[in-house]
């Protein structure tokens, strides 16, 4: 069974009468372990595409099933929860709460989480020391880098231990030598057995992934999975 | 327990936000101020108004008449001619009566060479000390002679004794009230100021005579005091003096009264009746004031999540619920409005005790409005904060999440 299907998505948005067809029958199967690129120029759905999988919005019509659940039958508290303990989101502006320290940003899904380990100090620190930022601990965004915040958004989306990583665009803000940073990292967590999913235009980060998901104006171009040939 | 990490976050979030967190809480600490200086100044009138009349020297057998119609304190008219001694006698003659002292009463100078004051001087009766009950530290009260013979005598009250004389000996000494010399024959015993300042030791009492002939060149009387025999039997003694006095002053059955009773009972009950207008208008005041401040919170919050969609969107990707957000904002509006409500409280108390302190108004420091304020702004919070919590917790996360 996949973690994730999608099957005949399709989402449009009403704009003062308009109506905007984003996603058009989509079809999509990702299983365990799977490290997907969504390429696609701006404009083509991609991020329509992750805010649906990310259980941030709802698809108009289609299905879909995530690690065996229906969302579209999901109230608020399991959408809450589903985005909490299976998903974790890492986003091309970083998106990190601003004035709280890069060990608080970590934390902040254990805030939200069913049930909060007593370590979670613990973990945040291992997290933060696993992607070099050992000595940020206490470091408001205001004063990292972007290749740093970046780190941090990267241990926070793992605090809790989620299935699915959801990069959007994560190498869109960095400069080469730490894209090639975060590349890195996300080649090593498929390797510790995550699923990751990718969602660039960039051809050059897209090759790290083995299955390269190419969409336009809305609808699956190509899928073709590849050979590793990642470091 | 999730809803105390809701709690801290909100902390956490006015922390970052001072400026929206100060004015949040400026609009309800005027609103609590106003009103915490308003009830002390509402208390301390009161308070004021019970120790005027403690200081009136009231027992519960006696009563006051005064000349002139109106109510209590309040003469409608300026027809004040018409109580004589001879109802003073009449009223004597009562079987109910024990004592009656009829009374002059004139602010005036009172002079012992350079020394001088400005005090109240009654024209009274011997009798004025047994319904008194007021003891003397020095000298004789004034006595029957004295009266007959409209002698000019004075006896002192304990705040001009002491600014006339400094403390010397004052008895036998002469003091000048208006052109003539009065001989100083007694000194009342000191009661001391009261809580709200009256004095009731600023006073000068010489016969009644002297005072009629002398003194105001008048021959009618300012009030009548009448101690009955037994509290019980002030209503129906009041009642006999009524008519004695409307027959005495020829009043036809359609003329109001040209006197007026003042009783300690009628004092309560006017006490009683202005307070409640005034705790009338304080809750009208401490509505608006408080509806104000409600909606300036609600505003600011609103502007607040405006600025701080994007912060919304982040808790919701990991996981907040609507629930969450609900309550975090309503916690960041209950918390804004309970802090606004104790500095508001603090600088009321801090206005009261400086217009108390430098004599402005009698106000009355209670701890009331900590709590009826904690009760306030808890609710305010509340009422204002669901409306804006609410269009926190509904925004999308999608959209709220790439939001600029």
């Amino acid at each position: 069974m996949s973690l994730i299907e999608m099957n005949s998505i399709c989402k449009s948005y009403r704009n003062v009468g308009f109506e905007t067809q984003v996603l058009n029958d989509v079809t999509l199967h990702i299983g365990e372990g799977d490290y997907v690129s969504i390429i696609g120029p701006s404009g083509a759905g991609k991020s329509t595409l992750m805010s649906i999988m990310g259980c941030l919005a709802q698809p108009t019509s289609g299905e879909y099933i995530l690690d065996g659940e229906e969302v579209g039958k999901l109230n608020d508290r399991k959408l809450s929860r589903a985005r909490n303990e299976k998903i974790g989101f890492v986003f091309q502006a970083f998106h990190l709460l601003p004035g709280v320290t890069a060990l608080e940003n970590v934390t902040l899904p254990l805030v939200y989480a069913k049930h909060s380990p007593g370590n979670a100090k613990e973990r945040a620190r291992e997290l933060l020391a696993k992607v070099g930022l050992e000595h940020r601990l206490h470091h408001t965004p205001g004063q990292l880098s972007g290749g740093e915040q970046q780190r941090v958004t990267i241990a926070r989306s793992l605090i809790n231990d989620p299935r699915i990583i959801l990069a959007d665009e994560p190498t869109g803000n960095l400069d080469s030598k730490n894209g090639i940073e975060a590349m890195k990292t996300f080649d090593n967590l498929v390797k510790e057995g995550k699923t990751i999913v990718l969602i660039t235009h960039d051809p050059e980060v897209a090759q790290h992934a083995s299955r390269i998901i190419s969409i336009l104006d809305g609808q699956i171009a190509s899928d073709s999975y590849q050979k590793t040939e990642t470091c | 327990m999730r809803i105390f990490k809701n709690l801290g976050q909100a902390l956490r979030g006015l922390r970052l936000n001072r400026g929206n967190t100060v004015l949040m809480t400026l609009g309800v600490m005027i609103g609590i101020a106003s009103l915490t200086v308003i009830v002390a100044i509402g208390d301390g009138i009161k308070i004021k108004v019970l120790n005027r009349i403690a200081n009136m020297g009231f027992g519960p057998e006696s009563f006051s008449v005064i000349a002139g119609a109106g109510r209590m304190f309040f003469a409608r008219s300026k027809n004040t001619t018409s109580m004589t001694l001879e109802d003073a006698e009449d009223l004597l003659a009562l079987p109910t009566v024990r004592l009656v002292v009829p009374r002059q009463r004139k602010r005036m100078q009172i002079i012992n060479k350079k020394e001088f004051t400005n005090t109240r001087v009654y024209g009274v009766t011997p009798d004025w000390q047994l319904a008194r009950g007021w003891e003397m530290t020095d000298g004789n009260f004034l006595s029957d002679s004295d009266l007959d013979r409209s002698k000019r005598v004075v006896v002192l009250g304990a705040t001009p004794a002491r600014k006339l004389f400094k403390g010397k000996d004052s008895i036998g000494k002469m003091v000048r009230l208006q052109n003539n010399f009065y001989e100083v024959i007694g000194l009342l015993e000191e009661k001391g100021l009261t809580e709200s300042g009256y004095d009731p030791d600023d006073r000068a009492l010489i016969p009644l005579t002297t005072s009629m002939s002398r003194l105001t060149h008048q021959t009618y009387l300012h009030s009548i005091k009448v101690v009955t025999l037994d509290a019980s039997q002030v209503p129906e003694t009041m009642e006999t003096v009524r008519q004695v006095l409307r027959r005495n002053h020829n009043l036809s059955a359609l003329a109001d009264d040209d006197f007026r009773f003042i009783t300690p009972e009628g004092i309560m009950q006017w006490v009683t009746e202005s307070e409640q207008a005034l705790n009338r208008m304080l809750i009208l005041i401490s509505t608006v004031s408080l509806l104000v401040g409600g909606i300036v919170i609600m505003n600011i919050l609103l502007v607040s999540i405006r600025e701080r969609v994007r912060e919304i969107g982040i808790r919701r990707c990991f996981g907040a619920r609507r629930s969450d957000i609900t309550f975090q904002f309503l916690f960041e509006s209950v918390l804004v409005s309970l802090l606004g409500g104790l500095m508001g409280v603090v600088l009321g108390l801090t206005i009261s005790f400086g217009l108390k302190r430098f004599d402005v108004l009698p106000t009355h420091i209670t701890m009331e409005p900590f709590i009826l304020s904690f009760a306030f702004c808890t609710l305010i919070g509340l009422v204002f904060g669901i409306h804006p919590a609410r269009k926190a917790a509904f925004l999308s996360p999608e959209e709220s999440i790439r939001s600029q």
